[in-house]
């Protein structure tokens, strides 16, 4: 056995010369490839969002979901919402797959860093884009519930009967506000967890470069 | 990190990278996956190199980050190393230098090495690089009597495996 272990030994040491060689400007280029991971990452997370949403508007949107949005009058400005709404998104994906592609392929570290900013850029306003989409689309769901909802006439009579309607509707709106605004919340939190780990991840490889310029 | 370190880190690497590609050829079947390991490595090593305080050599360091990189990897996907294909191993013998034979026993030893656990195939690495028992315990974080038992319970593996 020993005999044939060293054999291996000796024909693994004369192997040494047919090993492939790296060059150092490709070495080079490996180690500043960190971000392009992240971005992939953000780009496939943002296809997967908008598939999730998608699905969800699918299979929540029968015929009677779209009579109630009729019998609500806002029918024509959903529908609207949606296709821009729809329209961005794809924009929006295809601006990160453009930032994926261009830290790939970035070889300065100046490159690499503006790259990183954009990326952020584009980040921060996807989630901003996001968040005034779900607010246009609850405020209009408010609107519509409160204005020819089932239950508006009993709302409006009550109104009138509390005698002070200034007040009355203050306190309605003032309701609708604070929970249009908890449910933005809980969706910023939901970005904030998703992208936010990833940017922070991103301005680490930013400040490492940024280190290296010096 | 300045970039004086980072030009530093290149160089060496660059001096080095044999022991990277040996660890890929062993731990990987085909040029696309020796390919991505070396740049895990690459990656790993320049991560742990701001604690790398020259406290061993370059290399020794290396060895120790190259092993831990791939066996990590290797436990993750243990799929990808179960070809045996000894063929398509990065670098061949060319067939004109050796006996027939000689190939042939080759050939088994190879496969039987590639078929070892992760951690003993580390062992064997180190063994064929001409690396002596402390040199192995130091690199793998193990005493040295536990490298010397592994390895012959690795080398009574082998011959297992050769003569079944």
């Amino acid at each position: 056995m020993m005999d044939e272990l060293d054999l291996l030994k000796k024909d693994w040491q004369k192997k040494e010369e047919h090993l492939p060689k790296i060059s150092y400007a490709d070495i080079y280029k490996m180690i500043r490839k960190k971000s392009s991971s992240i971005v992939k990452w953000i780009f496939y997370i943002s296809i997967l969002e908008f598939a999730f949403w998608t699905a969800i508007n699918i299979a929540f949107t029968d015929a009677e979901s779209w009579q109630l949005i009729k019998s609500w009058h806002i029918y024509e400005f959903t529908i609207g919402l949606m296709v821009v709404n729809y329209i961005i998104l794809l924009y929006f994906i295809y601006r990160f797959f453009v930032n994926y592609r261009k830290i790939s392929f970035s070889d300065s570290s100046k490159d690499l860093m503006k790259a990183i900013l954009k990326v952020k850029r584009t980040v921060t306003q996807y989630v901003w884009f996001n968040l005034i989409m779900f607010f246009l689309s609850a405020i209009s769901g408010v609107y519509g519930t409160l204005r020819y909802g089932p239950d508006s006439d009993k709302i409006v009579s009550a109104a009138s009967e509390a005698g002070n309607e200034t007040i009355f509707w203050a306190i309605i709106i003032g309701i609708s506000i604070i929970a249009v605004v908890l449910l933005l919340g809980v969706i910023w939190l939901f970005y904030k967890l998703l992208y936010g780990l990833l940017l922070k991840r991103l301005r680490k490889n930013y400040q490492e470069l940024k280190h290296l310029q010096v | 990190m300045t970039k004086d370190q980072e030009h530093q880190f290149v160089s060496e690497l660059e001096n080095n990278q044999n022991i990277v590609h040996k660890v890929c050829s062993l731990y990987t079947n085909d040029r696309d996956s020796h390919k991505d390991l070396f740049q895990e490595i690459t990656i790993q090593l320049w991560r742990a190199y701001p604690k790398f305080r020259g406290e061993s050599k370059f290399s020794t360091w290396m060895y120790r980050v190259a092993l831990n990189t791939a066996i990590t990897l290797y436990r993750k996907s243990k799929k990808s190393i179960k070809t045996q294909d000894y063929e398509s191993v990065i670098f061949k013998i060319k067939a004109d230098e050796y006996d027939e034979t000689q190939e042939q026993q080759l050939k088994l030893m190879y496969t039987a090495v590639k078929e070892l656990g992760d951690i003993d195939k580390a062992l064997v690495f180190l063994y064929l690089e001409d690396k002596n028992y402390t040199e192995i315990a130091e690199t793998l974080g193990i005493s040295e009597v536990n490298a010397r038992v592994k390895m012959n319970r690795v080398k009574n593996k082998l011959r297992t495996i050769l003569n079944p």
